[in-house]
């Protein structure tokens, strides 16, 4: 894959940033993907289980075609791309520019260990004095303050968290490969000017500092001080404020006139701290309040010198901008009520539980109590701490926290006691996404969570039994006392820090909520063309939110990027041609790390390397001091340079980081790459710490055996490809689909767009705005006149599709239009699916039977029409999920929560004195809607919550006179009777996907009708069959802006593939050997991935190589070994067990 | 018997285990050195000769470990092993293999913990049940 020349910056390294990078890289762009932390993977990598499965799957993510650009292997444990350039510990200070040639100023911290000489041996850590709290731990354990910040990376560097090092040197000298430097020795050259008018405060400054290593002057007064600048140059002043005569102000004006580039930091006592405010306006970096701490100065200043001597800055060139930049999550120490955190061990956060109960966290993975290792027998969770909360400032709904809960709890369940209880305490369980209410009920009924409804008031610590005991309002508002041995706080999302600053900095306004601010429809729009957002950063999302935003995020950069012109050009180069070796007989030449003399004393590897050449295969056996040094890389390429051999074994530590170099090595040596193998050496040495070097050395060699043993056994094969149709065919002309199609329209590429009904629009034809005020009729508008003009772009309204069939890359689709049943055959690469959903039918509550009872549907049509006149009516009663979230409805539709409360609202408006009561299961106000729902209840809304079993019941009086409903008021503890004006009935959404066309692409269908998606969270637009994506209301109930979001994300997903002409196969591919093939047919049920077909005229298996991933289903279930994957021949396995067992 | 040294052969899946494995020897969690890995891609390309082959050639056990159900990374090859396994531990005996020599288990990429658990497991058991010795006696 050949980079083009379309550059794209990523900010963020979690979930949606990584969503964003590889959707880029896949489609061909570079992209550099920054992260100011020293890891990437975000949040994630402390999480080792996610709803549904309860297991993690992350890789799941990876790319699928060409999946030989990026790395196989789990992705928590790193992430490479040949077309990403990963930017650790780096920040970015500024973009300039526009659209489509924007350079952007980044800042990477200093870096203290060389990643490049790093073994991450951890003699480091061994003799560092410091502890301090590990994030990576949610703060219950401690670390070194040179550690590993994710210790399942690979290649793990250890870093110097800079805030916590003393820098007392220990480091530099335990470590074996000089890695480590502390940049002490620069500051003899760093000269700091102290200024201050009392000897005493000079001169002690000048001591500390001294030494510490710098070099110091001090001066008396302000003029002493522009004097002395005037003789000698200074890195850095810190100044007073007030002195007589000449002050610190004026000081720093002076100075900054002549030497701008100065670190001044201003002192001042408690009285003069707004003058050192406003001196920052004038240029100084900060300032310190006296008295200070000695170490708080010293530290500042050598912050200062790091920064400015250490810490490098670089300018990147990026077309578009996309900011990841998620969220944090709340900290309950910090709130009104807390809960009991931090004042009790055992109250624990939602965070804090997952690393309790990892494996790699502080404890094990045993479920014991913090305060005193006993077993949790009784845990309990408390929703909504930091979310829904006014008093914290968060009038939004976190999303994530119910159903991480329920998670937890199972998690808890399966980890603890078999009697273990656990209670969910929540206000409303938001199961709003797909899939959602199936889980919790299955967490009630088959794992017998406890869900009790109420706010809990306070947790307190019975002295007595040392258990926890929360107080919370049971029915009859009777307060209720219960102990338990843990307490898990459901902590909500909040803005990441710094939000203010990169706004500044990029140009882009927060909300109320102090998220990024979207525009209209367009959810990863920012107001700065250019620039967008993924992931959380503009609001609260799950992991599947966040990767359809992070893939609507990336489309938009995408079209950003070709609009400027830089889209699809491709670097020039031809792709290197490897000399062809496959008549030779293999020789392998082995090139042995030695790893700098730090594998354990008594290793002998020349003995090694004399016992490997007794193998007749080997043709040479070299040792390098260290290949991980760019010399030692350069002596690797000159020994590989060198002919007389076919095969290259390397045997080095950390095989993933030299891995991916071994494509490179392959182009200067033109050797096929897949002849090349790294093996690790060192591991043994690790893994068997304890045993004897012979021991460690025998594992060594035979690492090495089953390497030559792998490499003997491969044959580069030639590269075949799948051709691609560079079409798309989008089915469903709503709003979702009618995106998609603009998208990849908007990106040259021809697109048929099919719809049922004459008109486009879907349901945006009977939706006249939304919740936030927004024309929603305008839109659709604008959307469906730049789509009819479009070049690109043919439209077949009154069309269906008759059949279909084929593959990605090359699929053909008849569609049939109107009455006259003119039909035409369609090839193309991809297909979209965006059939969309309408209106439940209201089959319940009498609806009917009565004008009075209508649904939201009708509701709306109504209000816009002005058939209903609020003024002259007293009650309102609305009934949410009727017919929703129970069997065999049993899912939210998520759109009718937000949307009665936007009809409260607006009646409310009419008539302030309408009473409108709200018959409610759980209110799904999930994100910023909740604001709304606070808006309601203020505007004087009832709302009474009810259960399946206790339904409101609705009857209509023959006499014409209002229609009644009765329903039970927990709170009361009766059963209430209103007369209603009206009654609104929110029956939810059924989609309109036919079967037999999700089946006409390979597709198929939930058990609700929608969408099946390859994978609810990592891959949610896309089908198991590559080159079938879905988007809209097909895919499960959403917004206007939610389909659009995932409607670009679809559009993303296409697009990797139309940018290509042609796909190439992957080193590890299944493929049939037809000479032993029977046609019994077992590996085509077998795959996955429908990647293998039948071919009836040629009577052969077919492998569609861009589909196969290279599982090797199909080789185990062949019975005649016909079917084999490339890289895993029976031959060589075998060969290999052989290796191994001596 | 006592210092009876059990080999032990692992087909262990590039996406879970072998990432466990490989965080079990790099947080130092140390394991007894009887296990030999080989990498596949997914439990589900483990071809049941391979096990046999492991055996005839001399392995007192064999472990095949993946991703936990629901979790593979090739959406169920892990449940296509479980099968395969079933029916290979049920013909094992006729070629007079113990079935409790062959293992299967699930260990995700975090669980370095629990592989170093696995192996120390395994070890002790085959130890117990001696040396495979029905491998000078097939005859396949
Ligand atoms: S990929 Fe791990 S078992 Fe299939």
């Amino acid at each position: 894959m050949k980079p083009k020349i379309g550059r794209a910056l990523v900010v963020g390294g979690g979930i949606s940033g990584i969503r964003a990078a590889l959707d880029l890289a896949e489609t061909g762009y570079g992209v550099t993907l920054v992260d100011r932390a020293p890891h990437i993977g975000g949040v994630l990598s402390q999480l080792d289980n996610q709803f549904p499965t309860n297991q993690c799957g992350m890789c799941k993510m990876l790319p699928l075609v060409e999946r030989d650009a990026g790395s196989q292997y789990c992705l928590r444990k790193g992430l490479f791309h040949e077309n990403i350039d990963i930017r650790l510990s780096t920040e970015v200070v500024g973009i300039e520019g526009e659209a489509g040639s924007f350079m952007v100023r980044l800042r990477e911290q200093p870096r203290f260990v060389d990643p490049e000489k790093c073994i991450g041996c951890g003699e480091c850590a061994a003799v560092c004095p410091v502890d301090v709290a590990d994030e990576f731990n949610a703060g219950l354990s401690e670390r070194k303050a040179v550690y590993l910040p994710v210790p399942h990376m690979m290649p793990n560097t250890y870093v110097i968290d800079p805030a916590a090092c003393t820098r007392c040197g220990e480091c530099v000298t335990a470590c074996p490969t000089g890695a480590i430097r502390l940049f002490r020795q620069g500051r003899q050259d760093f000269g700091v000017l102290v200024v201050d008018d009392e000897y005493t405060v000079r001169d002690s400054i000048k001591e500390w500092l001294v030494e510490d290593g710098f070099s110091v002057e001090t001066a008396g007064s302000g003029e002493e001080a522009l004097d002395l600048m005037k003789k000698q140059p200074f890195k850095m002043m810190l100044l007073d404020i007030k002195m007589p005569g000449m002050d610190g102000v004026e000081v720093l004006k002076k100075t900054m006139e002549t030497f701008p580039d100065m670190a001044v930091v201003m002192m001042t006592a408690y009285a003069t701290v707004e003058t050192a405010v406003e001196a920052m306006k004038t240029g100084a970096m900060d300032y310190l309040m006296k008295p200070f701490d000695p170490e708080d100065l010293v530290s500042k200043v050598i912050d200062v010198y790091e920064i400015q001597e250490a810490s490098r800055g670089e300018e990147v060139e990026a077309g578009a901008v996309v900011f990841c930049g998620g969220t944090e999550g709340y900290d309950p120490s910090t709130g009104k009520n807390t809960f009991g955190y931090k004042k009790f061990p055992d109250v624990v956060t939602g965070l804090e539980f997952e690393r309790l109960i990892s494996g790699t966290g502080p404890g094990g993975g045993q479920l014991v109590r913090p305060s005193n290792g006993e077993p949790v027998r009784k845990i309990a969770w408390i929703q909504c701490v930091g979310s829904r909360d006014l008093q914290t400032d968060a009038d939004f709904c976190s999303g994530f926290c119910c159903m991480y809960a329920i998670k937890e709890a199972m998690l808890a369940k399966e980890k603890g006691p078999e009697d273990l209880d656990a209670t969910i305490f929540y206000m409303d369980m938001r199961t709003f996404g797909k899939t959602f209410q199936r889980f919790r009920d299955s967490a009630e009924k088959d794992h017998a969570i406890r869900f009790t409804r109420g706010r809990v008031h306070t947790v307190y610590l019975d002295e007595k039994t040392g258990k926890l005991m929360i107080s919370y309002p049971g029915e009859n508002s009777q307060r209720i006392e219960e102990a338990f041995d843990m307490v898990v706080l459901s902590t909500g999302q909040q803005p990441a820090g710094g939000m203010d600053k990169l706004a500044q900095t990029a140009d882009f306004d927060l909300n109320q909520w102090g998220f990024a601010l979207a525009e209209p429809f367009a959810p990863s729009k920012t107001k700065r063309e250019g620039i967008f957002f993924g992931g959380a950063f503009s609001g609260p999302k799950d992991i599947a939110e966040s990767v359809i935003s992070a893939g609507s995020a990336s489309l938009c950069a995408s079209v950003a990027l070709h609009s400027a012109g830089r889209g699809m050009a491709e670097v020039t180069g031809d792709a290197p041609e490897y000399i062809d070796v496959s008549i030779q007989a293999p020789k392998v030449r082995v090139v042995l790390c030695e790893c700098g003399s730090t594998l354990p004393g008594g290793i002998d590897m020349k003995a090694i390397a004399a016992d490997l050449k007794t193998d007749p295969v080997v043709e040479n056996v070299f040792t390098i001091p260290r290949i991980c040094t760019t010399e030692g890389w350069d002596l690797l390429v000159e020994k590989a340079k060198a002919k007389g051999y076919n095969r290259l074994l390397v045997g080095a530590c950390m095989p993933y980081a030299h891995a991916r170099r071994l494509k490179e090595l392959g182009e200067k040596v033109l050797m096929n790459p897949v002849l090349m193998e790294v093996e690790d050496i060192r591991a043994p040495a690790f893994r068997y710490a304890d045993a004897e070097a012979s021991y460690i050395q025998k594992a060594m060699e035979r690492n090495l055996r089953s390497g030559i043993s792998r490499l003997r056994g491969v044959d580069p094969l030639p590269k075949t490809s799948v051709p691609v149709a560079r079409k798309a065919l989008v089915v469903g002309g709503g709003i979702a689909g009618m995106t998609a199609a603009l998208a990849i329209a908007d990106h040259g590429y021809p697109v048929t767009l099919v719809e049922n009904d004459p008109e486009l629009g879907g349901n945006l034809n009977w939706l006249a705005r939304t919740i936030e005020g927004y024309d929603v009729h305008a839109f659709m508008d604008s959307v469906r006149q730049r789509l009819e003009k479009h070049p690109q772009v043919t439209i077949h309204v009154d069309s269906s599709v008759m059949s279909a069939f084929g593959e990605v890359g090359n699929f053909f689709t008849t569609i049939e239009t109107g009455s006259q049943s003119s039909v035409e055959t369609l090839h193309h690469g991809v297909a979209i699916i965006a059939t969309g959903g309408g209106e439940a039918p209201a089959n319940m509550y009498s609806h009917g039977e009565n004008d009075a009872i209508i649904t939201q549907k009708e509701l709306e049509q109504k209000v816009s029409d002005k058939q209903i006149d609020v003024t002259s009516m007293d009650t309102v009663v609305m009934i949410q999920c009727a017919g929703s979230r129970e069997e065999p409805r049993n899912y939210c539709s998520r759109v009718c929560c937000a949307s009665t409360l936007k009809h409260i609202l607006h009646m409310k408006k009419e008539n302030a004195d309408l009473s409108i009561y709200v018959l409610y299961r759980d209110m799904m106000s999930y994100g910023f809607s909740e604001t709304w729902f606070t808006e309601a209840r203020k505007a004087g809304a009832v709302f009474i919550p009810y259960t399946v079993d206790k339904k409101p019941v609705v009857s209509v009086p023959g006499d014409g006179s209002n229609v009644k409903i009765s329903a039970y008021e927990p709170l009361l503890d009766a059963n209430v009777e209103i007369n209603a004006d009206l009654l609104v009935l929110a029956t939810g959404i059924v989609p309109s996907l036919p079967e037999s066309l999700a089946a006409a692409y390979g597709a198929h269908v939930d058990a609700d009708g929608f969408f099946q998606e390859a994978e609810p969270k990592w891959r949610p637009v896309d089908s198991l069959k590559e080159g079938v994506f879905a988007c809209g209301i097909a895919l499960s109930p959403r917004s206007v802006t939610e389909s659009v979001a995932t409607a670009e994300a679809a559009a993303q997903r296409a697009m990797r593939i139309l940018t290509k002409s042609a796909l190439s196969r992957a080193g590890v591919t299944a493929r049939v050997r037809q000479s032993l093939c029977s046609l019994c047919e077992r590996c085509i049920d077998v795959c996955p991935y429908g990647a293998r077909s039948i071919d009836l005229d040629l009577q052969k298996v077919i492998v569609n190589a861009a589909m196969c991933q290279g599982c090797g289903n199909c080789a185990s279930e062949c019975p005649n070994s016909a079917s084999v994957v490339d890289g895993f021949f029976d031959g060589r396995m075998l060969d290999m067990i052989d290796m191994v067992i001596e | 018997m006592e210092d009876f040294e059990p080999t032990i052969i692992a087909f262990v899946c590039n996406w879970c285990t072998y990432t466990a494995a490989d965080l079990a020897g790099t947080s130092r969690q140390s394991y007894p050195t009887n296990v030999r890995l080989i990498r596949v891609m997914c439990t589900g390309m483990v071809d049941p000769k391979y096990i046999i082959k492991a055996f005839l050639e001399g392995a007192d056990a064999v472990l095949v470990s993946g991703c936990h159900p629901g979790d593979c990374h090739y959406i169920n090859g892990n449940y296509k092993a479980r099968r395969r396994m079933k029916l290979l531990k049920a013909i094992l005996p006729q070629y007079g293999f113990d079935e409790k020599r062959l293992k299967l288990t699930w260990i995700g990429a975090s669980d370095g913990i629990q592989f170093a658990r696995t192996i120390r497991d395994m070890v002790s058991e085959i130890k117990e049940l001696g040396p495979n010795e029905a491998k000078h006696a097939a005859v396949v």
